[in-house]
């Protein structure tokens, strides 16, 4: 393609639309004279170069708490070892490598070869770590499989306090996984205008997570073994024409859950005979394929841009199902062996943007989405929690379609000023059984954005009404109280006010500003969720005087509130709960290059939150004791330049972490009658980490070269 | 009084024709432009900062790539800065008609973007469409192009970019519940778009519950008995930027589920401090410590056993 066509610098318009065809073209900047473009003095890569930090960490103080992410949990020296490179030939064939975090249980690594204007191959590999709690105790044999023994020591017991054997059986747990990610990603260019792209990925879970286990009301925390693996295909063609482009796309992704299911064994006395083992289904395997256009054609007429995007898809189920029960007696499955379940998902969208004048945007869009569940409903058997046998029940279906509609309009009255409002209106219908529809209409009646020299604040409010067209109580699920009109169906009055802004105070100094308001009521909800509330701010403060220096001061505040209800029986007076939450945050720090060698990062963080549960019943006000987090972290980086290749950097890092919650305090495994628990305590550390790196340039560098 | 059909045609063919005219007065042509004498070497004999020079180790400065700036035929610095002929003849004293870019530039945003969009159309597809276009947002506010590694393509250092401007979020990242971004191992584009989208939130899948088993592909379903605000958002119970509650919940169980459980056969409890361990008077509550309500409904996401209907197997 001629690069000077691709470069628009005319602006064509047309006349008035009776005469359509006799538009006006304006003059195109003369093509330039390239005999003397030799780029001498470009410094384009050539040959090799690269650098590689490496050292190591220590970390004092490090437990799970810390190492949540990262994996840094054990007081030890990790190495840590970064290293970039790459490569490039007169001939634009080139090579890179990344490589982060290698020693460290988190990290990274890809390696990028490829052929510019041609193709790219490159390999990636990610290292996760999540690690959730090592508080934990479990009298169970066999963590990690899927089927989980007690001791042969083992004394059930109608209650924990009558499990004698807990605590000389119990043994330390952890609840951890972890990730690991192995992607293959290429990409050829056929010409400029098309381009196919390829990424096949690789995904692996495995660890230990936490899921409750029960027969009727005895309860028990289980480890479920995680064994995810799930692979990915994409496949994209896009075409770039002038005026318009086309992506044409295919994903294909399949889960496998290794292990399909956890037997337990009943720690309890059993409740009937034979009830002595439960077994829960583990997520079954499952793939979703998907096709999808999206692309956009742009117009000269009044500046128009039109988006459309259409995708359809389906997920599909149809992994083996266990038996009802582990009783002997309902060890069957269902005869149809399977749930050969499908869901279609469609979404299709159209958008325009237009500027009729250069001071005048208007944006609409109109946009479908479905989830079509057509799995065939079907009578199913049921034994409660493997100890006795309930009434049949069919299967329910959850389909549903969203139908929303945007739009909006704004003008620039002044330089300083610009206003504009907008809407959109939602409308989702809830089938096959019809619980409810309901339309959604959200109106931003105030949408203003002053800029004012260094000032530019928006502020933008509005409100919102979700009301119910039909209810339907009789479809809710079973044993639903149909006064209460579930959360998410209940009919709803909001406002909200948005404010963002930054202010370029002095040349050297920079203020921003985001807040939130809303307000919540649900006006016909007799129970559940009567209102909420949420308010926040977040500001920063940038200073800086001078190259080299730079601080900033960040703070942010965030309170949520909310009020529900409920009756334990109609002949109680109702219990009233008031959720109120507080979140703070606040930040300082900098970077100071101090002469030519040294260079001094300072960052400190204190966030405290604080959350509140109060019971009201019969009138009687019940306040739970407050649960609170608060992180205290302060990160100290030194760098220092020995020669232009040679770097050290020393990190000091000192972070304290607390929490209370009232739900985990104090619970050991036997403290509750009716669960046997993990005991699980609120997370806390606090941790020293000193580290030392030397980095090292190398290579090649860079010279000029001819294209 | 009803009008005739054709009077609707001239009512929209004036009113196209009046916006078209405007539009033509608005944009005046621009002052007859050149470009420099030697492309890139024109520039790079004043421009040759370091900090500038970084350009030449991005894909931007691909020699032998037709389709960037410094591939054949391309205007090398010129394509995205636009003719600089009268710029160099003034000896930098004139850069009237030269888009500059970033904070301080004396281009419009729309004017910086339409540089940008003149080879990124297709990896920004519905850029027009989306919410940074409507807030007149520059790519440069997020791009840094003269750097060797553009932070907001790097996973560990995207999350600072996106919120110097998302302030919210840069507090909700440090919440006691949140994804592993502090860390610099997810990045805002793991979920949202910024260079448009049709979904909502500039999603990258077109709802949020597809979005969100991107990644968690497990519970994905369909299951046999489904958990029905699990099929339609998931933002029904987690807050994804970050939650003062643990698992991201906008609020714990049992008061989480009682929000919409309040069923007649399994009646709702006025779940108080007594169920605390220690309390005086009190025992200790399954319905209320540790998991709550899934301690028993532990499938909450959706069970696969012919017998989860209760979503406890």
């Amino acid at each position: 393609m001629e690069p000077l066509a691709r470069h628009r610098y005319r602006l064509h318009t047309l006349g008035a639309l009776a005469t359509l065809a006799a538009g006006t073209a304006w003059a195109d900047t003369p093509a330039p004279d390239m005999s003397r473009w030799k780029c001498e003095q470009c410094p384009f890569v050539e040959g090799y170069e690269g650098n590689v930090e490496a050292g190591a960490i220590y970390p004092s103080g490090a437990n799970f708490s810390f190492g949540r992410y990262t994996g840094i949990d054990a007081n030890k020296v990790y190495a840590d070892v970064d290293a970039t490179g790459q490569y490039r030939d007169a001939q634009g064939t080139n090579a890179s490598y990344d490589i982060e975090k290698l020693g460290l249980p988190y990290g990274y690594g890809d390696a990028e070869v490829g052929r510019e204007g041609r193709y790219e191959f490159k390999f990636l590999y990610d290292w996760q770590p999540t690690r959730l709690f090592e508080t934990g105790v479990t009298p169970y044999l066999g963590v990690g499989s899927g089927d989980l023994t007690l001791p042969g020591s083992w004394v059930p017991a109608a209650s924990t306090a009558g499990m004698t054997a807990l605590a000389a059986t119990a043994a330390p747990l952890k609840l951890e996984y972890d990730r690991r990610t192995a992607a293959l990603l290429g990409s050829y260019i056929f010409n400029p205008a098309l381009a196919l792209h390829l990424e096949l990925r690789h995904q692996d879970k495995d660890g230990t997570g936490l899921i409750g286990g029960s027969f009727l009301t005895q309860a028990i925390q289980l480890p479920q073994p995680i064994d995810y693996v799930t692979n990915t295909v994409e496949a994209d063609l896009l075409w770039s024409g002038r005026r318009a482009n086309l992506r044409v796309a295919y994903t294909g992704s399949w889960f496998q859950d290794v292990t399909n299911s956890l037997t337990f064994a009943n720690p309890y006395l059993p409740l009937v005979p034979g009830s002595t083992s439960g077994r829960l289904a583990l997520p079954p395997d499952n793939n979703l394929q998907q096709i999808a256009a999206k692309g956009n054609v742009a117009f000269d007429w009044l500046a128009t841009t039109l988006n459309y995007a259409i995708s359809l898809g389906q997920l599909s189920q149809n992994a083996g199902f266990l038996p009802y029960s582990t009783l002997p007696n309902y060890s069957t499955t269902p005869s149809w062996s399977s749930l050969d379940g499908s869901v279609n998902l469609s979404h299709y969208s159209l958008a325009i943007a237009m500027r009729p004048l250069a001071k005048l945007n208007l944006r609409a869009s109109a946009t479908y989405d479905g989830r079509d569940d057509h799995t065939s409903p079907m009578t199913y058997g049921y034994v409660i929690t493997d100890t006795f046998p309930g009434p049949n029940g069919v299967n329910p279906l959850y389909s549903e379609d969203w139908i929303r509609l945007d739009g909006s309009i704004d003008y620039a009255f002044t330089r300083w000023l610009r206003l504009g409002v907008g809407g959109r209106y939602l409308d989702t219908v809830y089938y096959p059984d019809p619980v409810v529809s309901h339309t959604y209409d959200t109106r931003s009646w105030g949408w203003a954005t002053f800029t004012w020299s260094e000032l530019s604040v928006t502020l933008k409010g509005g409100n919102a009404t979700r009301k119910a067209d039909e209810f339907n109580a009789a479809a809710l699920p079973p044993g639903e109280n149909p006064q209460i009109a579930a959360y998410n169906y209940a009919a709803r009055d909001q406002v909200f006010y948005d404010l963002s802004g930054s202010w370029s105070i002095a040349p050297t100094l920079i203020w921003s500003l985001e807040g939130f308001y809303g307000n919540n009521t649900y006006p016909l909800s007799q129970l559940g969720l009567q209102s909420a509330d949420e308010r926040r701010i977040a500001t920063t403060f940038t200073w800086t005087p001078r190259a080299g220096l730079s601080a900033y001061l960040t703070g942010g505040y965030q309170t949520l509130s909310a009020q529900q209800n409920g009756y334990t029986s109609s002949t109680t007076p109702p219990w009233v709960v008031t959720q109120g939450e507080r979140y703070w945050n606040v930040g300082v720090g900098g970077q100071w290059a101090i002469g030519q060698r040294w260079n001094l990062a300072l960052d400190y963080i204190y966030s405290p939150t604080y959350a509140n549960t109060d019971t009201e019943v019969g009138g009687v006000a019940q306040p739970f004791p407050q649960n609170t987090t608060s992180l205290n972290s302060l990160r100290i980086d030194l760098r220092y330049t020995w020669t232009p290749a040679w770097q050290l950097h020393l990190l000091l890092l000192h972070e304290e972490y607390n929490s209370n919650d009232w739900a985990l305090n104090n619970v050991g495994p036997s403290t509750i009658p009716d669960l046997l628990a993990f005991g699980l305590q609120p997370l806390s550390d606090n941790v020293n980490l000193v580290g030392l790196t030397f980095r090292y340039q190398f290579g090649a560098g860079s010279k000029p070269s001819t294209p | 009084m009803s009008l005739p059909a054709g009077s609707a045609v001239v009512v929209i063919a004036l009113f196209a024709g009046a916006m078209t005219s405007a539009a033509a007065a608005e944009t005046q042509p621009p002052p007859a432009a050149s470009y420099s004498p030697k492309g890139a070497d024109s520039c790079l004999g004043c421009h040759d900062d370091a900090s500038l020079l970084g350009l030449f180790k991005t894909k931007h400065a691909r020699p032998k790539d037709d389709r960037g700036p410094f591939g054949h035929g391309g205007l090398q610095c010129e394509a995205c800065h636009g003719p600089g002929g009268a710029h160099v003849a003034a000896h930098g004293e004139q850069p009237a008609g030269i888009v500059d870019f970033g904070p301080k530039a004396r281009a419009s945003p729309a004017a910086q973007n339409a540089q940008c969009l003149v080879c990124h159309q297709s990896n920004a597809h519905a850029w027009a469409a989306g919410a940074h276009a409507a807030n007149n947002v520059a790519c440069a506010a997020c791009h840094t192009l003269h750097a060797p590694q553009d932070p907001v393509q790097n996973v560990a250092t995207q999350v600072d970019v996106c919120t110097s401007c998302h302030e919210s979020e840069h507090a909700a990242s440090l919440m006691p519940s949140r994804h592993p971004m502090r860390e610099g191992k997810m990045a805002c584009t793991a979920c949202h778009s910024p260079h448009g989208s049709t979904a909502p939130w500039q999603l990258v899948s077109a709802t949020t519950t597809q979005t969100c088993t991107n990644c968690h592909a497990e519970y994905r379903g369909p299951f046999l008995w489904e958990h029905q605000p699990v099929t339609e958002d998931c933002t029904n119970c987690h807050n994804p930027h970050g939650s003062v509650q643990p698992a991201l919940l906008k609020m714990r169980p049992p008061f989480l589920c009682q929000l919409c459980h309040e069923g007649a056969g399994h009646p709702s409890i006025a779940n108080g401090p007594g169920g605390l361990p220690g309390a005086p008077g009190g025992t200790p509550s399954v319905y209320l410590l540790a998991g709550g309500c899934t301690n028993c409904h532990s499938q909450v996401h959706g069970s696969n056993h012919p017998s989860g209907r209760a979503l406890m197997r």
